[in-house]
C-alpha cells in the first residue's frame, strides 16, 4: 500500500518538473512529448484533467477497446456507442484507476467488456439475430505500426491458438460467455446442459488456457 | 470459508469464479460472490488465477481500426468537460472577485461562480446525454412538444413535466470538429445560454435534461457552438422548438 503511494507521488513529482522544464526551456507542449510517456505516467495526468493525456490513452487503446466491442456486438454502430460510453465513463471515473489492480490497457478493455455486455443484455433475442446476420461486412485490420503492436499480434496469435487448442464444448461456453455476453444460466438453457457442467468446462478451459500460455502476464 | 447462510457456501465453492471472470454471472449473482469472496480465501486465489487468463481473451478478437470520426465524438465530450473543469477551477481560485459581482457574463475573461457552477451542471448534462439517461417522471402533468429540425430525417421533440424539461433527438448528425450542440432558451428577448451541451450517439441520438424552463419561455433552440459553449448564438440554430 506504502510503495503505490510513493509511485505515486513520484510519478506526480515527475510529471510537474517534466512540464516545468518544458515551460522554462520554451520548447512547445507537443502530443509527441505525451506520446512518450506510459500509460500510468499519462494516468497521472489524466486524473487532473488533463485531455492531451487522454487522447493518447484513447489512442494507444481504441483499436483494442473498439475490436472487442465489435465481436461481442457485431453491429458496428452498437460496438461504435459501446466504446464511445466505455471512454467517457473511463474518463469521468479516471480517479478509480489503480495502478496495483492491473494495467490501463486491462482496465480500458475490462470497462468495455462490462458495457458490451450491458448493451447486449438489454437487447432481445430477435435482434442477437439480426446482428449475428450483419456482422461479418466490414473488417478494417489495424496497422503494425510498432514494436509494441508487433508483439502484441504475436500474443494474440498465441491466445487464438490456446483458444482454438481446447476441446470444442470448453471453448465454445468460454466464448459464448465472454464473447456473446450470455450467462452460464443463458448458455446451460440452449446448450441443453446442466449449468454444473458449463461451469465446470469454463474453469477447465480457463486452466488449460492458462497452462498452455504458462503464466500471462497482463495484457500488452 | 463463507459466511453461514452464504448461498455459495458449501460444494459449489470455486464454482462461480469461471463464470466470475467471464462476465457470465447474472448481476444479482456477482454481487452475491464478490460478497463471497470477501470471506473466502479459496475463491479469491481461483479468481485471481483465472483473471489473467480472461484478461487476455480481447486479444482473440480479429483486431480492427476503430472508426475516425469515434474519436472525434469522444474528444468532443472529453475537450468540453475538460474545459468546463478548468473553468471551475479557476472561478474558484479568483473566489473573491467573482463574489464582487463580475460573474462570467460580465467580464469575457473571468469566469466566476456562476460559471463554476454551471460547469459541474454541464459535465452532468454531457453526462445525461453521452449515455442515453433520462430523468424519472415526477407525476405530474406532461406536455410533448415536436421540434423543428433542419438537418434532413433527424428528429426531435421536448417533454415538459413539472418545470423540467427533456429534448429527445434522434438522427442528427455530429457536430463539426471542435464543436458541440448548445441549447438555448428564449422569451421576450434574446436567446439565453443553459447550461446543457452534448453531443450524440453515432445514431445521432441525445436524450437531454434542459433545465432553467420558466413560464416566459417562448422557444428553446440549438445551435452548434465552439467546445465549452457560448453566451450568444455564434451559428444558426438546427433545433426549434416552440414551448408555449
Amino acid at each position: 500500500m506504502e510503495s503505490a503511494v510513493i509511485q505515486k507521488l513520484v510519478g506526480a513529482v515527475t510529471m510537474a518538473v517534466m512540464f516545468r522544464h518544458r515551460r522554462q526551456s520554451g520548447e512547445p507542449d507537443p502530443a509527441g512529448r505525451l506520446r512518450m510517456l506510459a500509460d500510468e505516467e499519462l494516468m497521472h495526468l489524466v486524473y487532473r484533467s488533463d485531455a492531451g493525456a487522454f487522447e493518447v490513452i484513447y489512442d494507444r487503446h481504441a483499436d483494442a477497446a473498439f475490436s472487442l466491442a465489435r465481436r461481442m456486438c457485431a453491429q458496428h454502430a452498437l460496438a461504435e456507442d459501446v466504446v464511445q460510453e466505455a471512454f467517457l465513463s473511463l474518463w469521468r471515473s479516471r480517479a478509480r484507476y489503480e495502478r496495483e489492480r492491473g494495467s490501463v490497457r486491462t482496465w480500458v478493455l475490462g470497462i468495455v467488456h462490462n458495457r458490451a455486455i450491458d448493451a447486449l443484455r438489454r437487447r432481445t433475442v430477435r435482434d442477437r439475430g439480426i446482428a449475428r446476420e450483419e456482422g461479418i461486412e466490414e473488417r478494417l485490420v489495424a496497422p503494425e505500426r510498432t514494436d509494441v503492436e508487433y508483439a502484441r499480434r504475436e500474443e494474440a496469435g498465441e491466445i487464438r491458438e490456446a483458444l482454438a487448442q481446447l476441446p470444442p464444448e470448453q471453448s465454445h461456453v468460454i466464448e459464448l460467455a465472454y464473447f456473446g455476453g450470455m450467462t452460464h444460466t443463458q448458455i446451460a438453457a440452449m446448450l441443453d446442459t446442466p449449468v454444473g457442467t458449463v461451469k465446470g468446462r469454463m474453469r477447465l478451459g480457463l486452466a488449460k488456457m492458462r497452462m498452455v500460455l504458462g503464466d500471462p502476464a497482463e495484457v500488452l | 470459508m463463507g459466511a453461514p447462510n452464504d448461498p455459495l457456501e458449501g460444494g459449489d465453492c470455486g464454482a462461480n469464479a469461471a463464470p466470475y471472470v467471464l462476465g457470465a454471472l447474472s448481476e444479482a449473482e456477482c454481487e452475491a460472490f464478490r460478497r463471497h469472496m470477501d470471506s473466502c480465501a479459496i475463491c479469491r486465489e481461483e479468481v485471481a488465477s483465472l483473471q489473467v487468463v480472461a484478461a487476455t481473451l480481447p486479444a482473440a478478437a480479429p483486431q480492427l481500426s476503430a472508426p475516425r470520426e469515434l474519436k472525434q465524438r469522444v474528444m468532443s465530450s472529453v475537450h468540453a468537460e475538460a474545459a468546463l473543469i478548468a473553468a471551475s477551477e479557476r472561478a474558484r481560485a479568483s473566489s473573491p472577485r467573482v463574489h464582487g459581482g463580475l460573474g462570467w457574463r460580465g467580464s469575457p475573461r473571468t469566469l466566476g461562480w456562476r460559471h463554476a457552477g454551471a460547469a459541474l451542471a454541464a459535465v452532468v448534462v454531457i453526462a445525461l446525454a453521452a449515455i442515453g439517461l433520462t430523468r424519472g417522471a415526477t407525476g405530474g402533468p406532461v406536455r410533448v412538444v415536436r421540434a423543428q429540425v433542419l438537418a434532413p430525417r433527424a428528429s426531435a421533440s421536448v417533454r415538459l413535466q413539472d418545470g423540467g424539461a427533456q429534448l429527445s433527438i434522434a438522427g442528427l448528425p455530429q457536430p463539426t470538429r471542435g464543436r458541440i450542440y448548445e441549447v438555448w432558451l428564449k422569451g421576450a428577448g434574446a436567446a439565453q445560454p443553459t447550461d446543457a451541451l452534448f453531443t450524440v450517439s453515432s445514431s445521432g441520438a441525445a436524450t437531454v435534461a434542459v433545465p432553467g424552463i420558466t413560464h416566459a419561455t417562448r422557444e428553446l433552440m440549438v445551435t452548434s457552438e465552439p467546445l465549452g459553449g457560448s453566451r450568444t448564438p455564434t451559428s444558426a440554430p438546427v433545433i426549434i422548438a416552440r414551448v408555449s
